[in-house]
């Protein structure tokens, strides 16, 4: 098990936010760091992913390990994640199809989309498998599977050259902004909600530049002065979103991705602005961790066990959204749902690393 | 009304609008061809026994079934002879993919509207008006660039708990906004289902999509006081395995295609004609021989 350190912790923070930010409409909402910016958790969480991924594909002594042990590395870990994605969109279904049955209400079943699965399962259970029939909300890991699967090639290029990764991870970037390249959903017309070809410039961003704060002091050097401009970026943020001054798709230039503050594409606003977090928040952690301790304990192991914690949250948070809808919502419902998921995440947790320390040699029953 | 060079200045122009606006002709033959076949449903219309040209199942009156208000886009994409581009947002597929919802309402319209070409981009637009969903909307929009958008909303801000004047602010802003652009827009408020009858909120967001149709003067397809009537009508026949609901349910999704089909051709009934298209100073090139397709 890792000691509590500063990528686990945001990890974990990203967790608890997205979960949050997954029960629309509830009361803790607007408490969350996503009200108050133009890029959000689903940033944080995806480029810690690539930081991970630089700290994963190395020895303990700081050697990388040999090509081929990373590629296997990562081809298990897309397996993980895929596997994750399956049973969770398999758990979604059921529990929306469960309620719409139990409380007689056929409303339930057009809940994020699932509607279009009960009326076409043919289909729809083949572009489950091929991660194209994605759920609203349910649409992160689909992602983090194609990501991590092709992290491999960013990896090995790397190896040679980190600009050059660097470099063919941007021009894929720029490229699919410009050309609006997406992966197709089906069955149903429109893309991915998030654009794979786009979101793949913030995972290698984090490799990259796990590599660089490794080897040298430039990039610890860089960030500290420009710590005001992070700052800045921050407060620019927060004056956009909060004055919901954004701009309008209809009247922006060719090519209009350039410059609107689309999600599904991490528009270049966005990933401004997430570097703008990323300046002004990461040496926060040094400040607030020998102050925070038991949260700090409970963010970080949240963080060591993002793939269960993250997976068992979007089941919480559907369910959290299905009592709100049934009870009628409200501050005390609100406290409830949000309390009992935070345990909820705690105990998964916890509960992972319980069974990895008590995994023998035995046979399982 | 020189709304579609508007569009055409800000977004780039399909080459399908492009050869439509070269060819830029015989208006009065399809006007008079439009405006026939709609007078006359309505010249028929008997509120007691339901719309005719609506199937057996699905009749509801006119007065419960939709609010009709100017279609000017649509319209002129008529007078200009060139497909209409719609985009169908929300509203789940019927059982059986050949007979969808898309494919269905397609059909519809091309009954209704002889010689008119329909191309409709059906998409899902979960998550809630009042946040997030409205700006993925306008992407789709950018992106669709359609002359129409039918909109079925409201439910998952109802199943969100979503306050009502909050939705109603977030849905009033995204509909000027697409109607801003010359994009004309149809709504469709959420289903009736028994359960819900009685719930105050769901009340409320029905309500609130009733008021921004009338504020916003677009038409709407007032599906829950169609299916409301239909349940109330509906109590013999084949039951459904899942119960009573599910089988209105199911209705309603078998029934909202010609609904929705019968809101817009009543609207467009009731659309003044567009004027007669005079050049736009700013881009005569584009509807010139430039525009035209090769």
């Amino acid at each position: 098990m890792r000691d509590p350190n500063a990528i686990d912790f945001w990890r974990g923070f990203a967790l608890v936010t997205i979960f949050i930010n997954h029960i629309p409409g509830n009361t803790f909402e607007r408490y969350t760091f996503s009200q108050y910016g133009i890029s959000d958790a689903a940033e944080l969480f995806v480029f810690l992913a690539g930081w991970s991924i630089g700290i994963a594909t190395r020895g303990r002594d700081g050697v990388p390990e040999p090509p081929g042990k990373s590629v296997v590395r990562l081809l298990a870990r897309t397996v993980e994640v895929y596997r994750a994605q399956l049973t969770v969109m398999l758990l979604a279904l059921a529990i929306i199809a469960g309620a719409a049955l139990l409380l007689d209400n056929p409303l339930i079943l057009e809940w994020h989309n699932a509607g279009g699965f009960f009326a076409d399962p043919i289909q729809s259970v083949c572009g489950m498998a091929l991660l194209t029939y994605q759920l609203g909300f349910f649409n992160i890991l689909p992602l983090y599977v194609l990501l991590i699967g092709v992290a491999p090639v960013f990896v090995l290029v790397g190896r040679v050259s980190l600009v050059a990764a660097l470099v063919l991870s941007g021009g894929l970037y720029a490229a699919s902004l410009v050309f609006e390249w997406n992966l197709p959903s089906w069955p149903g017309e429109g893309d991915w909600f998030f654009d794979p070809l786009c979101w793949q410039v913030l995972l290698v961003l984090g490799f990259v530049l796990q590599r660089w704060n490794l080897r040298s002091d430039v990039l610890r050097r860089w960030s500290r002065r420009l710590f005001p401009a992070g700052i800045a970026i921050v407060v620019a943020g927060i004056v956009l979103s909060v004055a919901e001054i954004r701009p309008d798709p209809m009247l922006v230039p060719s090519p209009r991705l350039l410059f609107t503050f689309e999600k599904t594409y991490l528009t270049p606003a966005r990933l401004v602005h997430f570097l703008g977090v990323l300046l002004a928040f990461a040496p926060l952690y040094a400040l607030l961790a020998p102050r925070l301790g038991h949260i700090v304990g409970y963010l970080t192991q949240l963080g060591r066990n993002s793939l269960a914690v993250f997976s068992m949250g979007s089941i919480l948070s559907l369910i959290g959204q299905l009592v709100r809808f049934q009870t009628g919502g409200g501050l005390l419902i609100d406290m409830l749902v949000a309390g009992t998921g935070v345990i909820g995440l705690g105990f998964t947790a916890w509960f992972v690393e319980w069974r990895t320390r008590n995994r023998s040699p035995r046979p399982r029953p | 009304m020189a709304y579609p060079q508007q569009v055409s200045e800000a977004a780039p122009v399909s080459p399908a609008a492009r050869a439509g606006r070269a060819a830029r002709p015989r208006l009065s033959l399809i006007l008079s061809l439009l405006l026939a076949g709609p007078v006359q449903a309505e010249q028929v219309a008997d509120p007691g026994a339901g719309e005719p040209g609506l199937s057996q199942e699905c009749r509801v009156p006119g007065a419960q079934l939709y609010a009709a208000a100017q279609l000017g886009a649509v319209k002129a994409a008529l007078a200009e002879n060139r497909p209409l581009k719609l985009l169908a947002i929300g509203g789940s597929a019927a059982p059986g993919a050949s007979a969808s919802y898309p494919a269905k309402l397609e059909a519809a319209l091309e009954r209704a509207l002889p010689k008119v070409d329909v191309v409709i981009d059906h998409r899902g637009l979960p998550g809630e008006v009042a946040s997030g969903a409205a700006e993925r909307l306008r992407t789709m929009v950018v992106e669709a660039e359609p002359d129409l958008v039918i909109w079925q909303v409201g439910t998952h801000d109802a199943i969100a708990r979503v306050d009502a004047e909050a939705f109603e602010g977030a849905l009033t802003e995204a509909v000027a906004w697409i109607r801003s652009h010359g994009i004309d827009v149809v709504l469709v408020d959420p289903i009736y289902t028994a359960s819900m009858a009685a719930d105050v909120d769901y009340n409320r967001i029905v309500e609130a999509v009733r008021t921004v149709a009338t504020q916003q003067q677009v038409p709407l397809v007032r599906r829950y006081e169609a299916l409301h009537y239909l349940s109330s009508r509906s109590d013999r026949g084949e039951g459904h395995m899942l119960g009573r609901q599910f089988r209105l349910n199911d209705l309603g999704l078998r029934c909202m295609a010609e609904h929705v089909a019968l809101t817009i051709v009543t609207s467009l009934a009731r659309t003044e004609a567009p004027p007669e298209p005079k050049p736009d100073p700013a881009a005569p090139p584009l509807t010139g021989p430039q525009g035209a397709p090769g």
